[in-house]
């Protein structure tokens, strides 16, 4: 694994500067498409750490599916979803947040000494005898959290069904 | 520096940002936005650990994390728009009450 560092470096620096995009840009639209960006060099990520059915369900769901979601309802909100400046309050909470974590998942990280051992990578083969053997009651119950959501979602939209606004946009 | 370092260390930055866009962001989609970052920084630990020690189930823990990501943008999302679209800007301080 040690022989793909720089292909890691790049793409770790192309996730962490994707994600940081995402956050900073006022615009939505600058964000989804750096939330693309992002979920694009994760795939990435998962090939090069040998996850090819890891990378191929996130190119499929996230950069097709959730972006593009995501992108329609930029286009819903009213005024383009453009956001006004975080107040100092915001700002100080969010930066505060941030430090925290790092410092928090640093310190466990580095409490757990890393595996010495290089094992070799495994094809998509195992990963579906995983998901079918001991992981399969919560694979099932994918799929009745799917069904709710996909009628939640149309229960809270045709819920409130009012009469149009007065004046046009 | 070894590559899971590397990794892990890409990780624990990207939950921080992600954690910093969920209290920074004032509109509903980017603050979804920040939070699909928290979940990928997590589904990245889970195929990291997969590969490290050779365990397919963090892998298949990966998708399963994916497909409940699907369903968590699916409903942030029709809630945002639910909220929103009706009022002139989105932002999520200005909905003070909710009524049932």
């Amino acid at each position: 694994m040690d022989e793909l560092i720089i292909p890691l470096a790049l793409g770790c620096a192309v996730a962490l500067l994707s994600a940081l995009g995402v956050i900073a840009l006022r615009r939505p639209v600058h964000s989804a498409m750096l939330l693309l960006v992002h979920s694009v060099a994760i795939a990435a990520l998962f090939l090069m750490l040998a996850a090819d059915l890891a990378a191929l369900g996130q190119v499929v769901i996230y950069s097709g599916a959730i972006v593009v979601l995501f992108l329609f309802v930029v286009a819903l909100l009213p005024a383009g979803g453009r956001e006004g400046a975080p107040g100092w309050t915001r700002f100080l909470a969010g930066l505060l947040t941030g430090a925290a974590m790092l410092v928090a998942l640093a310190s466990a990280f580095s409490v757990g000494t890393p595996p010495p051992v290089d094992s070799p990578p495994t094809g998509p083969a195992p990963v579906g005898r995983a998901l079918f053997g001991p992981l399969l009651v919560p694979f099932e119950l994918t799929a009745p959290l799917l069904l709710v959501a996909v009628v939640g979602a149309v229960a809270i939209w045709r819920r409130q069904e009012r009469p149009p606004r007065e004046q046009p946009r | 520096m070894s590559a899971p370092t590397l990794v892990l260390g890409t990780t624990a930055a990207l939950f921080a940002l992600g954690a910093m866009g969920v209290l920074l962001r004032r509109n509903p989609v980017a603050l979804l936005m920040s939070i699909e970052i928290l979940l990928n920084a997590a589904n990245l630990l889970l195929v990291l650990g997969a590969r490290v020690w050779g365990n397919p189930a963090g892998q298949a823990t990966a998708l399963i994390v994916l497909v409940i990501a699907a369903a968590e943008a699916v409903i942030g999302l029709g809630l945002a728009l639910a909220l929103f679209r009706n009022r002139e800007r989105a932002d999520v301080d200005d909905p003070h009450e909710v009524y049932g």
